[in-house]
């Protein structure tokens, strides 16, 4: 059997493979240490469920009503946005009961998407694939798509990190300079849903929560300083990728689950780390 | 001799939370530039939506603010604001230089970076509040008086011309409170200083002028405030009767 570095060399789609995982990592860094310094990691779980609804709308679409431009990445992505909009505006309007609410986004888009996956042909590999992720699928289109939405989630955060730093810590004070606090909070949601679906292509949408918290979560552990965490945030996650391809390479374990189980694994280490050291 | 300019000026304002239930009804003050004025009362009864008020994150029912001539709704206003410094999640990944910037967001440019100028002027505010060899320590890792003045260098890096403080004092020990009054006497030239606090003795020893706020707002000289206040017993009348004043002055 090739070792997992000629086997890369060799197979471009597990090439494409590292490079959607690498890719995928950078966004989820930095959106990543965005949501735990914002406390929002519940309102991001609702928003990476709901994009199920989507990716079922359009997969329907595409394999019954042969509609040739939709694609469930376009689905994901859309759904991913909306749902960000709903809960962002259901956030601003409705605090009393915004927990459960929120809640019924997660069940209700999850639902959809499985209802619309179930009248697709070929639904249980389909769902178990989107569910769970499955890192072979990654086309060269697709790695040009995700590309373009790393640049866009980058230039963004570049141009925006003290406006975002702003309304995460204080939007009071962020209010008082005349930032526009609901839109950039909305602004974040919807970073949030494309870094969604970029980290989904890599650990399916029930393991992208793991991709988006932990990194950050340990990177948070080591700086006192939010752009320092997500650099150590976007190595983590790198390193958590490359080592769970790998283990799941020489295992034949899934990817997306070997990845999960490498940053939770590393997370409970640092923390025991981080306890005995205090 | 120049009259002092009129700081901040509110006019026959009320404001509830729910209808018919007004929190704030037919309050009307003036503060002059320069001013250095002390909110207190009890809880519930309204400093916080004052407060709130002042800053244009509310709208009255009726009536009108104004802060140097200007609505208080139109941001970037002239208000440089401090809260409560245990309002913070400790753990979050700031330093103080990236905590007191902050106080300059509204001059940061399309590209999102800060100038040189407002890298200075932050510097300054972090020197005036005494915390320069604190620059790039975490906010988190400060003792809480530290983190207050911390909070007041934010607020004096927007150049403000109205300083409000939201109960500054709470939790912090004796010497972080001396500190805290070196650094408001300090920085009080050409500032007008709004400070809502539940320690009356100690700011009755420092202001001209206290704002009793209970449902409405009284405008009370230091003596007439009564001890009771001091032990959280707020009654109505909120002041002294005239004979009440007497023997305290006599007293004293």
């Amino acid at each position: 059997m090739d070792s997992f570095f000629e086997a890369i060399s060799k197979n471009s789609l597990l090439l494409y493979a590292l490079l959607a995982a690498l890719v995928a990592s950078v966004v989820g860094g930095i959106i990543g240490s965005y949501v735990i310094v914002k406390r929002i990691a519940f309102i991001s779980g609702s928003i990476s469920h709901s994009v199920l609804a989507g990716i079922g709308f359009f997969l329907w679409l595409e394999r019954t009503q042969q509609i040739a431009f939709a694609s469930p990445l376009q689905g994901a992505l859309l759904a991913g946005v909306a749902s960000a909009m709903l809960i962002g505006w259901i956030h601003l309007k409705y605090r009393q009961r915004e927990d459960a609410v929120i809640a019924a986004v997660w069940s209700v888009g999850t639902a959809i998407g499985v209802l619309f996956i179930s009248q697709t042909p070929g639904y249980n590999v389909e769902l178990t694939n989107f569910l769970v992720g499955n890192l072979l699928w990654v086309s060269p289109q697709d790695l040009i798509f995700l590309s373009i939405l790393d640049i866009a989630v980058i230039l963004t955060c570049y141009l925006l990190h003290y406006r975002l730093l702003a309304i995460c810590f204080d939007e009071d004070q962020a209010r008082l300079q005349g930032l526009s606090v609901n839109r950039l909070y909305l602004l974040l949601l919807s970073l949030i849903a494309v870094t969604v679906v970029l980290l989904m292509q890599v650990v399916g949408i029930m393991l992208v929560m793991t991709m988006l918290t932990l990194p950050a979560t340990v990177a948070n552990l080591f700086t006192n300083k939010l752009s320092r965490m997500m650099g150590i945030s976007i190595l983590l996650s790198m390193a958590f990728c490359f080592v769970g391809m790998f283990l799941s390479f020489h295992l034949d374990w899934p990817a997306g689950a070997t990845i999960a189980l490498v940053a939770g694994i590393t997370y409970a280490i640092t923390l025991l780390a981080a306890y005995r050291k205090k | 001799m120049n009259e002092p300019k009129l700081a901040v000026s509110v006019k026959g304002i009320s404001f509830g939370y729910t209808k018919d239930e007004p929190v704030l009804k037919n309050v009307s003050f003036d503060i002059a530039e320069g001013e250095f004025v002390g909110i207190i009362g009890p809880n519930g009864g309204g400093k916080t939506t004052l407060l709130k008020l002042l800053m244009g994150f509310i709208e009255p029912w009726e009536g009108q603010i104004s802060i140097f001539s200007k609505s208080a709704t139109s941001y970037p206003n002239d208000i440089g604001y401090v809260p409560q410094a245990l309002h913070y999640d400790r753990t979050f990944p700031i330093s103080v230089i990236d905590l007191v910037l902050q106080g300059r967001l509204s001059r940061l440019s399309w590209t999102g970076r800060y100038s040189k100028q407002d890298r200075e002027i932050a510097h300054h505010a972090i020197d005036q509040v005494n915390l320069t060899d604190f620059c790039d320590k975490s906010f988190g890792t400060l003792s809480g008086g530290q983190a207050q003045r911390a909070l007041i260098a934010r607020a004096l890096a927007t150049e403000p011309k109205v300083l409000l403080l939201d109960e500054p004092l709470a939790a912090v020990d004796v010497q972080a409170e001396a500190d805290f009054y070196e650094v408001m006497h300090k920085i009080r030239k050409n500032l007008t200083i709004i400070m809502v606090t539940h320690d009356i003795q100690a700011i009755i020893q420092h202001v001209k002028r206290v704002l009793c706020v209970q449902g409405s707002v009284m405008s009370l000289e230091p003596g007439q405030v009564c001890e009771h206040f001091a032990l959280g017993l707020y009654h109505f009348p909120l002041i002294l009767t005239p004979e009440q004043h007497f023997a305290k002055t006599n007293f004293n």
